[in-house]
């Protein structure tokens, strides 16, 4: 590339044609002022604070929008730039209101800073105060546009990042301001309030609503403990409380200057009543009844200790189980499966990824190469914006994980391809190249699967496939393509009620390109889940869509650690590393280590130790982080199954419904609180140091493990972060440092394309084409129901609950319907009905949704306690043989 | 009196003319201003829609525009040059004159909605000022009596007769 030499403030500066000057400068330790700059957005010229003069002509201009020129001579504080300036700035505090005693930007506001460097007072113009009514009816956002600065970063923001399209400029002139559709209050316009204008907005224009004004003490990095993104924060600390967050703004992290409604402004649970402060014990209370006493650490994990060796002697190990979490550290969760399985030999270990989705990983894994030439796992979301095209099936990230879903927005724009199976018309499916839209023709399950089925035939037919991949990586694929080619078209079309015509064209599409498959989570769910990914999976083998081509699988995750708590071992048939246990050579290798013999019996899942705790097998469970009585279905059948448990121990950060029945109750520290890493969906590894102390007597986890670890011998002396670290470390490969600012990012890339030409060994075979059955329809129960997330709330709710804000938030967690059905039971907006299906009901309020489909009514989770949860029925998820808890039958009834 | 009834048929004709090209937006409002006479604000959603833009962004372009409005305007829109050579030429008076004769502020709308009047920056007529448009047509050397014969001949006090 072209190289151009100029001079900035006497500093001779080498850099690419088409730098700006600001960012040459920047780049060379040069600091210009600016106000409507972010390395997040486009230059914009906005503000003009960024002049600076050029000796040679003589000219003065914004250097955020003028590139480098050769021979250049800039400076940037001349006399006639200070001039100008200042009298910029003068005019915009001319328009400012005098309020900055009160203001909640406080010594961040970047105007207050600039005015300040430039050394102006007063502007001694004549005050024009552009008095705006302040707005502040949502939980969430202030705003007092009368300090507005026309900077337009918060409309860029909103365009170029987010893609929500609340805001954007109205009128003209003086009167000029951003504003949502009608000018209407943000709470009634299409924001998501994901407060990404807020934190980059450089004066009190947009402010958090909080009960904390001011500057906060401190700030510090940390990462969201919400869903699997895994953004970095930027917390904001006063005496040892969270009082505000904001996206850490840096470079190269998943989130860089964007949030979602959740990480924004849902950490306020981090102060909530409810959080444990001292570790409990059941005893007798002062009337003699069963009560959980306030104890002393070494009184509750001696018990622990005693009670899980007690029963271990007694009952054998496999009547233990340990349920860790898809919320808990790499490091704690590592050490929980190390107890479970070394100091108790148990294999009976899983975790809250269960519900979330953790099958679908060993399912990818199990069909990558095993010396890591091509990754099935596609890695950065970045390579989402820069993909042949998207294929995004069950998903519906602008919702469970919406900094995925600005990155899919962003692809779109950019003209990347975007192809949407589903039901609903989600903010995405409007912005879709191929919207494949589904009409409920059969139950849900079944036409996902059929979807998959039709679309693959039509892609491989004629030599859609990747010939040179195929032959080389794999086996069987001649069986494969004439299963698939058996496929009929027009009874994919028939059952999914899209035309077959819409189907081959949208075929022709994905047609010979790597494909980026985006999908949820909740696939896990379904009745046919198993077989989804599986026909998934041999799509994208057949044509080499992976890593290496920007292609692969993103799985939406909604856990923070949902991929970390899978590899490091806390599931029942694998061990860390994601070896499976069937492995008998990697089995050998922790052997060794653990000086410990490892069964390969594969242990008890979630649901499996839910049964075997109604037979009365199961003696000892020990929970940590997870919330079963809330986020599990039939939650009387869960507390029946764990009152029948000896000896129960739930470490939390809430006292939630399972810490309620516990025998021990350890209060645990929240992702904020301890120090630690992540794994997040994109396999992105990030470290971090603690920004505030756990209330009370409450302790890290990793703590209380190691305590717990080196009560039962199975480590010596004090556990910390560096020895559980370094342990992982010798059999799995991780770059864990924690960096100079207390955190790193480290994100595995593909460093070269596949090499074909080596002659290879293990050869990954395709599954069985597998077709669903016919569901007779249910004339008792005519709708079906979809229980799905709203992005206010995460998961089950347990933590989001908490949050005030989100509390405070009005007329939530309403069932949508569709006109149509919703005139032929005579409702309107808001009125309330009882949703009844085979295994329980719920009462909600209905909002009529245009982008419903016939037949289908989305019932929000995580509202009233997660009632949702009571429609379906507890089994086992992954298995074609049981129904699945994303759907049910239901009937609406008017109350 | 009301202001025309809105022509939902038409504005829809027009939108689906223009549909899925966003670069059509100003086009596509010109013709719905044309039509009605001004945006119905109701029409941003279906535009923004049939265009996948944001409302927002469909809003802030017909915010913009001068030539664009929100709110119905009279069958007359009166446009009153504040140009400098319109004001020497005494533009300030027949400025006063209308707005004596039609009781009606700049921006306002008559009740009957007969006529609009607004005030522009110049009309490019300098060599006829001080001058006004009378929807397209312009009006020059203006003096009260050619005032007066100007609103009678848009159908001033129409209505009383």
């Amino acid at each position: 590339m072209e190289e151009i030499t100029l001079k900035i403030d006497g500093k001779l500066i080498v850099c690419p044609a088409g730098t700006s000057i600001l960012n040459a400068a920047e780049e060379n330790g040069i600091k210009i002022p600016t106000l409507c700059n972010h390395h997040s957005l486009k230059p914009a010229g906005a503000c003009r604070i960024c002049i600076v003069e050029d000796e040679t002509s003589g000219r003065i201009f914004a250097s955020c929008v003028t590139p480098v020129a050769p021979d250049m001579v800039i400076q940037t504080a001349s006399p006639a730039v200070l001039k100008h300036r200042t009298n910029i700035v003068r005019l915009m505090m001319a328009e400012h209101p005098e309020s900055c005693v009160v203001c909640g930007k406080g010594n961040r506001c970047e105007l207050r800073k600039i005015a300040a460097k430039l050394g102006i007072g007063e502007s001694t113009l004549y005050p024009m105060p552009n008095y705006k009514r302040l707005e502040q009816a949502n939980p969430f956002i202030v705003r007092d546009l009368s300090k507005c600065i026309l900077c337009g970063k918060c409309i860029r923001a909103d365009h170029e990042l987010v893609h929500a399209g609340a805001i954007d400029y109205n009128l003209r002139g003086f009167k000029s301001r951003p504003a949502a559709v009608h000018d209407l209050p943000l709470e009634k316009s299409n924001c998501t309030f994901c407060g990404t204008c807020i934190s980059i907005c450089p004066t009190g224009a947009l402010s958090v609503k909080s009960t904390y004004t001011g500057t906060p003490d401190r700030e510090a990095v940390s990462i969201c403990s919400f869903c699997g993104i895994g953004c970095m924060l930027s917390m904001g600390v006063s005496g040892n409380q969270v009082v505000d967050v904001n996206p850490a703004h840096k470079q190269g992290t998943v989130n860089e200057a964007t949030l979602c409604v959740r990480g924004h402004f849902a950490n306020d649970f981090l102060n909530s009543p409810d959080r444990l402060t001292q570790p409990l014990i059941l005893g007798k209370g002062e009337e003699g009844e069963d009560e959980l006493i306030p104890s002393t650490w070494d009184d509750a994990i001696g018990l622990v200790a005693e009670k899980l060796i007690k029963i271990r002697d007694e009952s054998g190990p496999q009547s233990i189980a340990f349920l860790g979490s898809s919320k808990c550290t790499n490091e704690e969760n590592y050490l929980f499966q190390k107890i479970a399985r070394v100091a108790l030999g148990t294999s009976n270990i899983d975790n809250g990824g269960y519900i979330y989705g953790r099958q679908l990983l060993s399912l990818i894994e199990r069909r990558n190469d095993h010396e890591g030439r091509y990754d099935l796992f596609a890695g950065s979301l970045s390579n989402i914006e820069t993909a042949d095209i998207i294929f995004l099936l069950d998903a519906d990230p602008d919702h469970s994980a919406p900094v995925a879903s600005y990155y899919l927005k962003r692809a779109v724009s950019k003209g990347v391809p975007l192809v949407i199976a589903g039901t609903r018309k989600t903010g995405l499916a409007a912005s879709a190249t191929s919207w494949l839209k589904v009409t409920l023709n059969g139950d849900i399950d079944r036409i996902c699967l059929e979807l998959v089925n039709g679309m693959s035939r039509l892609i491989l037919e004629n030599g859609g496939h990747d010939a040179p991949f195929v032959d080389r990586f794999t086996e069987g694929f001649d069986q494969y393509l004439s299963a698939i080619s058996l496929v009929d078209v027009n009874q994919v079309s028939s059952i999914t009620g899209i035309d077959s015509d819409t189907l081959e064209k949208t075929a022709n599409l994905l047609k010979g390109k790597k494909i980026a498959f985006v999908v949820g989570s909740t696939i896990s769910q379904l009745r046919y889940g198993k077989e989804i990914m599986e026909a998934l999976l041999n799509l994208a083998l057949a044509t080499g869509s992976t890593n290496y081509n920007r292609a692969g699988f993103h799985v939406i995750s909604k856990e923070s650690n949902l991929v970390g708590a899978w590899h490091r071992g806390t599931v029942p048939d694998s061990l860390p590393g994601s070896y499976f246990l069937n492995n008998a050579s990697s089995r050998k290798q922790w052997e060794m280590l653990w000086q410990k013999e490892i069964s390969d019996d594969e242990g008890l899942d979630m649901v499996g130790m839910i049964e075997a705790a109604e037979k009365g097998d199961l003696k000892a469970l020990y929970i940590m982080g997870e919330n079963p009585l809330r986020s599990l279905p039939q939650p009387e059948r869960v507390l029946k199954a764990f009152e029948k448990i000896d000896f129960l121990v739930v470490q939390d950060i809430l006292a939630t419904e399972t810490t309620n029945i516990a025998d021990v109750v350890l209060p645990g520290a929240a992702m904020s609180e301890k120090n630690g890493s992540v794994t997040n969906m994109e396999g992105r590894h990030q470290s971090f140091n603690s920004v505030v102390r756990p209330p009370g007597k409450a302790k890290p986890d990793f703590e209380i493990l190691g305590m717990l670890a080196e009560k039962m011998g199975v480590f010596k002396g004090e556990t910390s972060l560096d020895i559980i670290r370094n342990e992982t470390m010798q059999l799995v490969q991780f770059f864990i440092e924690t960096g100079e600012e207390g955190y790193s990012v480290w994100i595995k890339d593909p460093e070269t394309k596949a090499e074909l030409e080596q002659e290879d060994e293990g050869l990954i075979g395709f599954s069985p084409v597998v077709s669903s059955k016919d569901v007779p329809d249910d004339k008792e129960y005519p709708l079906t129901a979809i229980l799905g997330s709203q992005r206010y709330h995460l998961g089950s709710g347990t933590r989001t609950s908490r949050s005030m804000r989100i509390s405070e938030l009005n007329g939530m967690g309403r069932i949508c319907i569709s006109p149509k059905d919703s005139a032929d039971l005579e409702l309107n907006d808001g009125a309330l009905v009882r949703i009844v299906s085979a295994h329980g009901s719920v009462e909600r309020e209905v909002q009529v949704d245009k982008g419903q489909c016939n037949g289908m009514i989305l019932i929000p989770t995580a509202y009233n306690n997660n009632d949702a949860r009571n429609l379906v029925q507890l089994t086992r998820l992954f298995d074609s043989e049981t129904p699945g808890w994303l759907s049910c039958r239901v009937k609406v009834e008017k109350i | 009196m009301k202001p025309k009834e809105i022509d939902w048929d038409r504005i829809n004709e027009i939108i689906e003319a223009h549909k899925g090209k966003k670069w059509a937006l100003i086009p596509l409002l010109q013709e719905i201003q044309e039509n009605e006479g001004y945006i119905p604000p109701e029409a941003i959603e279906p535009v923004a829609e049939a265009l996948n833009l944001p409302p927002s962004q469909v809003q802030g372009v017909v915010t913009f525009y001068a030539g664009f409005a929100l709110e119905p305007k009279g069958k007359c829109v009166l446009k009153v040059c504040r140009g400098t050579a319109c004001h020497v030429k005494g533009g300030q008076s027949v400025l006063k004159t209308i707005k004596k004769e039609l009781d009606l502020e700049d921006g306002q709308t008559s009740q009957d909605y007969q006529f609009t009047l607004e005030t522009v920056a110049c009309l490019g007529a300098c060599f006829l000022a001080p001058a006004m448009m009378a929807n397209r047509d312009y009006y020059g050397k203006l003096s009260p009596t050619k005032i007066t014969s100007v609103l009678d001949q848009y159908g001033k006090d129409k209505g009383d007769d």
